[in-house]
Order: C-alpha cells, then sequence, then structure tokens
C-alpha cells in the first residue's frame, strides 16, 4: 500500500472505537473435546450444542471466533480461557 | 483405576498411595516451575502461600514473556502483537498465574493427607473446577514436555514397556483418562 498521499479514510480514526473486538480459540493437540466444550459452557454459558459446534470448529479450522464485543470484554474473556487452559487471542474484528 | 464419583453436590476421588504419590509429585514439580524454583515443598502448610504472595507483589517490570515452553503454554500471548501482548502480560499475568497456583496448592494440600498417612485414601469433597484447572494444566505441562501431537497415544503403546519415557507417557494419558472422570461426574 502506497504511503504518499493521506487520504480521509486514512484520518478516520473511528475504526479505532467502534470496530468490535473477537476472541479467537486456536486448536491444540492436547485439550480434549469434552474439555473444550466444558469450558465453552462454563465461560459463555452457550448451549452443549453451540458449545459443541465451536470445539468442531476449533477442531476441524485451527481456530474459531467464540466471542465478540468491546476490547474490554474480550480481555476479560481471553484472560479466562487462559485460567482454563485454552489457547485464546482476541484482535479487532477487521484483521480476522 | 480410580474415578471421581459425585453424589448430589459432593464430589470425590478414591486414591490408591501410589496415584496419591504421582499426582503429588507432579503437582509440586509444576508448582516449581510457576514460581521459577522459588516454591520450596518442604515448606510447613502456610508456607507456599507466602511464596505465592511474593509472586503476586513482584514488580510490573519484570514481568517478561516466559521462554520456558510450558510457562509460555500456561500463561499465552493474548495477543499477536508483541507490544499489545507484553501489555496485557504486564497487567494481567500475576492474577493468571495465582489463580494456576492456587488450584495446584489446594490439590497438593488433598493429595498430602494421602500421602503422609501413607495409604491408599479419599479426597472427599473435592472443589470440581480447582481439580479440572489443575489436571488441565499438569496435562498442558506435560504435554509441551513430550511435545505430544495426535500420533503420541500410538508412539506410546508403541513402546517397550523397558522404555523410561513410556512411564512418562503413561502418567500424561492417565491425567487425560482422571479429567475424563471428572467431566463425567459432573454431567451425570
Amino acid at each position: 500500500m502506497s504511503t504518499d498521499t493521506l487520504t480521509d479514510a486514512d484520518l478516520d480514526i473511528s475504526h479505532l472505537t467502534d470496530r468490535p473486538w473477537i476472541t479467537l480459540v486456536w486448536d491444540d493437540p492436547v485439550n480434549q473435546m469434552s474439555y473444550v466444550v466444558y469450558v465453552f459452557v462454563k465461560i459463555f454459558s452457550f448451549s452443549q450444542e453451540r458449545a459443541h459446534e465451536l470445539m468442531m470448529q476449533v477442531h476441524n479450522e485451527g481456530r474459531a471466533v467464540v466471542a465478540n464485543g468491546s476490547r474490554e470484554e474480550m480481555e476479560r474473556a481471553v484472560q479466562s480461557l487462559h485460567e482454563h487452559g485454552l489457547w485464546a487471542t482476541l484482535q479487532r474484528d477487521d484483521v480476522a | 483405576m480410580s474415578e471421581f464419583v459425585r453424589d448430589g453436590d459432593i464430589y470425590s476421588l478414591d486414591l490408591t498411595l501410589d496415584e496419591a504419590q504421582i499426582l503429588i509429585n507432579v503437582v509440586e514439580q509444576l508448582l516449581e516451575l510457576l514460581g521459577e524454583g522459588s516454591f520450596n515443598h518442604h515448606y510447613d502448610e502456610s508456607d507456599p502461600f507466602a511464596q505465592l504472595m511474593a509472586q503476586l507483589t513482584a514488580a510490573p517490570d519484570e514481568i517478561v514473556t516466559p521462554e520456558d515452553p510450558v510457562l509460555l503454554r500456561l500463561l499465552p500471548n493474548a495477543y499477536a502483537d508483541p507490544e499489545a501482548a507484553s501489555d496485557f502480560r504486564r497487567y494481567t499475568e500475576p492474577t493468571l498465574r495465582g489463580k494456576k497456583e492456587r488450584a495446584l496448592l489446594e490439590v497438593r494440600q488433598a493429595l498430602e493427607i494421602i500421602v503422609d498417612e501413607n495409604r491408599d485414601g479419599v479426597v472427599a469433597d473435592l472443589d470440581c473446577d480447582t481439580w479440572l484447572m489443575a489436571i488441565n494444566d499438569l496435562r498442558i505441562a506435560f504435554s509441551v514436555r513430550l511435545e505430544i501431537t495426535p500420533d503420541s497415544f500410538d508412539l506410546f503403546e508403541s513402546l517397550p514397556d523397558t522404555d523410561p519415557q513410556k512411564a512418562i507417557f503413561a502418567v500424561y494419558f492417565w491425567l487425560g483418562w482422571l479429567q475424563t472422570s471428572l467431566l463425567n461426574a459432573i454431567s451425570r
């Protein structure tokens, strides 16, 4: 991308506050499927079906978006996932 | 093999002395790693908490991304961006580390009773979230050291009984079995 000219889009910083953030959970060969489902239900209050669906997405695709919201909310979610030993990161939605 | 048992809201685990000894050893090893060598498992009951406090009050400037791969997996980066990850770690890692240590210390305390009595025993009225967290962190620690992959169980089964690695793999898979047993008890 050229950086020669600043455009209005470059100066628009609304995305810094308005864009939602997402929490990603990454696959690993260690955490057991039943444990991952248990953690998703516990942390996010998902139904068993939704938790299972997301767990399978992590398993098959290598990662899944499990939550979105404000940066603070996603930081709390990631912290909670780390407490339970899941490999999670957060990022701005438009980077995914 | 021992299983978790649920009676209403009360969970318990019968353990043989051998199982309790294996478990307390790996719990103490992980505590030592989390305490970066400062945890002494020969302390009196009250002293591990003094060590724990020392961790929690460490100056924020000293908190950096762990070099040990086990610690990096247990206390992972929350952001792909190194600067954001570093900032987040500075403010949150002591809490995360403290929670993991507290779970392991609680499990250790329960196991110590069995080990000190030097015979098979029962862990009565255990907190299942604490035990799930501790067992999972132990599995993760083992998995990093053993470089576990989806093919590891086949490798384990093919190892001769004389291979010293076999016993270590056996503990790892036993921890997985224990975790499944507790999850089954919870969902029953």
